[in-house]
């Protein structure tokens, strides 16, 4: 027998619900997910010591010096009274970004990943 | 990870209100609307909000910020969020739910959880209130205590500027930009009569990072009785002379005569030694940052002058008994290294002789015998094994050809001899034994003295061979733990004990001296802006290149360490 096209199509599209349904549960999960660990960083006092690293790192690596001077020639281009801190932010966030170098996000994805391994198995 | 968004928040659409006024200047005078607040409701509110959600410092308000940290509109965390300094909701800046929240309250005053900085959606800004920044570091410096991060390279950073430094930078308008093409630092010396010795030792000096930033600091305090009697402050003014963007040449004729009062053995117009001036140079530099003026009978180890902080290693030797394999264990400081570069056992005695009889002021630093302390490495009877391996490997038996052979020479155990035999202090008879002297401390700037004048009896000559140096090399092999740990068992479990990347250094300047051992001529490398080269030859700078340099001959190698750990 050969089965109605109709119902191959209800099933292809029951089937893509299917997915979406589970990629909308999988993105709640992600949202808890994150929520929790956002959570135990900041009980734990992790993500205070995760941002003095990064910090610190990123200060020893130069980033720091390379983005005032930007922010310096931004302010200087823009004239002190024309410039806000929205104005920088939107100016600098991707160069910021792209300057980051890769062993210090390896790095801090590394430390984070550790203290992942190690909350969860307490 | 959404952690890095905490440092660069996204981009935010500006709202209008009806009442944005004007654009404010970042200054630290605030604004009306924050002053206004004050008038109403005090300070405390902004202190509150800091204390439980930017700046914890008791473990209950950990736990509060850790749970309610969220958007009160979409739930989120990590969108810059904000607080409103009226009624502490909280609102995403990235989603405007912060914003909306002001419109709708025409509650102007929005406080950012992340750093704490006030927002004010009359001025359409971020604004900076004195009273508010004070509140925000005392908390902040609260809060770190609190959460005990280690070490924080602020301390290191940190420059507020006092009243006098005002001053000085309003009398001295004048700014210099150092740019890549830059040739400040740059100055040729003049020859004062066969000094191309002290002048190739004074362009490696000025090109020493650190003691670059230390007298540009202007670091120096000094202790001398009279400051025109002080190297060190002498050597400051050739600081200032190199760095004033003057392109002349400089004659350093106070330099020289001081060197030549305070360090008599080099008096005279002779030529003389670059690398021995370079160790009276540093000697007499170490003594005066002390302010004493005679000979220095303190352990320049244990000396935190600029000079050690920079120059001095702990070199340790290792003396084990044929006998009864105890191991006696000694630490001298180091101001230099000087590598052998004839045939092996031909007259190559001590390694360590010509730094210690030139760096006069070093006696021997703590003595301690760990015959049993280290019991893993003298474990049975391996050591010889370890040895023989060590002592036989392939190539450098008989010349060395690069730096690399060199230091694996200098730190290989050597067989002292039946001639020499030492009492032993664990089996407290005379023993033949063995020696290997190792890293124990890694300098900041490490200098390779190639011994390529031999002075005998009966002849002097000078040793030609071109010896290969690298361009960023890594001391890692020569360090103590890792030498012996490898001398002694396999290689396999000592090397994950470090890690490595501490131990690389750069080259930063060379010294060559060109001709015979009775008419020479010396000459500098040096290096500027991370990866440009010069040559210094007397009042001459040529530019140059790293290949130039890595092909000279080398007789002073200066090298320095690349990261460098807070103390
Ligand atoms: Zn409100
Ligand atoms: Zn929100
Ligand atoms: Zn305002
Ligand atoms: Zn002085
Ligand atoms: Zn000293
Ligand atoms: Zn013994």
């Amino acid at each position: 027998m050969i089965e109605p096209v109709c119902c191959v199509a209800d099933r292809r599209r029951e089937k893509v619900h299917q997915n979406i349904k589970m990629d909308l549960s999988w993105k709640v999960k992600d949202v808890q997910m994150r929520a929790v660990i956002n959570q135990k960083l900041i009980e734990t006092g992790e993500k205070e010591r995760l941002k003095e690293l990064l910090r610190n790192k990123l200060i020893e690596c130069g980033w720091r010096d390379q983005l005032k001077a930007h922010c310096k020639d931004v302010v200087r281009r823009k004239g002190i009274e024309h410039v806000t801190v929205d104005d920088l932010v939107a100016e600098l966030t991707p160069k910021g970004r792209e300057l980051v170098p890769d062993d210090v996000k390896k790095e801090l994805l590394q430390r984070i990943k550790a203290f992942l391994a190690q909350q969860a198995s307490i | 990870m959404s952690f890095l968004t905490l440092k660069f928040p996204r981009i935010a659409g500006r709202i209008e209100l009806e009442n944005c006024i004007s654009r404010p200047t970042m200054s630290l005078s605030g604004c009306p609307h924050v002053a206004n607040f004050k008038a109403v409701n005090g300070s405390s509110p902004y202190r509150l909000i800091l204390t439980y959600f930017v700046s914890c410092s008791t473990q209950a308000a950990v736990k509060r910020k850790a749970q309610s940290c969220l958007c009160h509109v979409c739930g989120q965390l990590d969108l810059r969020l904000h607080s409103c300094l009226y009624c502490v909701f909280f609102g995403c800046y990235t989603a405007g739910h912060i914003h909306d929240h002001a419109k709708a309250t025409k509650h102007n005053l929005a406080v950012d959880l992340t750093y704490g900085a006030v927002y004010c959606y009359s001025c359409g800004d971020y604004v900076y209130d004195q009273e508010f920044e004070a509140i925000a570091k005392e908390e902040k410096t609260k809060a770190a205590k609190f959460v005990g991060t280690p070490c924080s390279v602020h301390a290191f950073l940190s420059w507020e500027v006092t009243a006098s430094e005002a001053q000085l930078l309003r009398q001295n308008p004048k700014r210099r930009k150092i740019t890549s093409n830059s040739t400040i630092g740059l100055r040729g010396l003049i020859n004062l009569g066969n000094t191309c010795f002290m002048n190739c030792i004074v362009q490696a000096l000025t090109h020493t990072p650190l003691l670059r930033d230390f007298f540009l600091a202007d670091k120096h305090h000094c202790q001398m009785a009279s400051s025109d009697q002080c190297l060190v402050c002498e050597m400051s003014r050739v600081f200032q002379e190199f760095y004033s963007g003057l392109r002349s040449v400089h004659i350093p004729y106070r330099l020289l005569h001081l060197v030549w009062t305070h360090a008599r053995h080099l008096a005279g117009y002779e030529q003389q030694d670059a690398h021995e001036f370079f160790i009276a140079a540093l000697d007499v530099l170490h003594r005066h940052c002390k302010g004493h003026n005679g000979v220095s009978g303190n352990n320049p180890h244990l000396c935190n002058c600029i000079i050690d902080q920079i120059f001095t290693g702990g070199l340790q030797s290792d003396v084990t008994c044929q006998s009864c394999r105890g191991i006696s264990t000694t630490v001298d400081p180091f101001w230099d290294i000087s590598l052998d570069l004839g045939p092996s056992g031909s007259h190559s005695k001590s390694t360590l002789s010509s730094s210690s009889t030139s760096s006069a002021p070093i006696p021997n630093a703590d003595l301690s015998v760990d015959s049993n302390s280290s019991g893993s490495s003298t474990s049975s009877g391996s050591v010889n094994n370890g040895d023989s391996g060590l002592l036989s490997p392939t190539g450098f038996e008989d010349v060395p050809t690069s730096l690399d052979d060199c230091l694996r020479r200098f730190t290989r155990p050597e067989h002292l001899g039946t001639n020499s035999k030492i009492k032993c202090s664990r089996c407290h008879s005379y023993q033949e034994s063995t020696k290997q002297l190792t890293m124990k401390k890694l300098p900041l700037v490490a200098c390779f003295h190639l011994k390529r004048f031999e002075h005998s009896n009966r002849f002097r000559k000078k040793i030609s061979t071109f010896i290969a140096f690298p361009h960023e090399l890594d001391m890692t092999p020569y360090v103590s733990s890792h030498r012996r740990a490898n001398g002694i068992k396999n290689q396999s479990h000592s090397s994950t004990l470090l890690s490595t990347s501490d131990n690389k250094y750069s080259l930063f300047a060379v010294v060559n001296h060109h001709g015979t051992i009775e008419t020479g001529h010396y000459t500098c490398y040096v290096r500027q802006h991370k990866d440009q080269w010069f040559k210094c030859d007397d009042a001459l700078i040529t530019k140059s290149s790293v290949q130039d340099v890595l092909h000279s001959e080398g007789y002073l190698l200066f090298y320095h360490k690349r990261i460098l750990e807070y103390e």
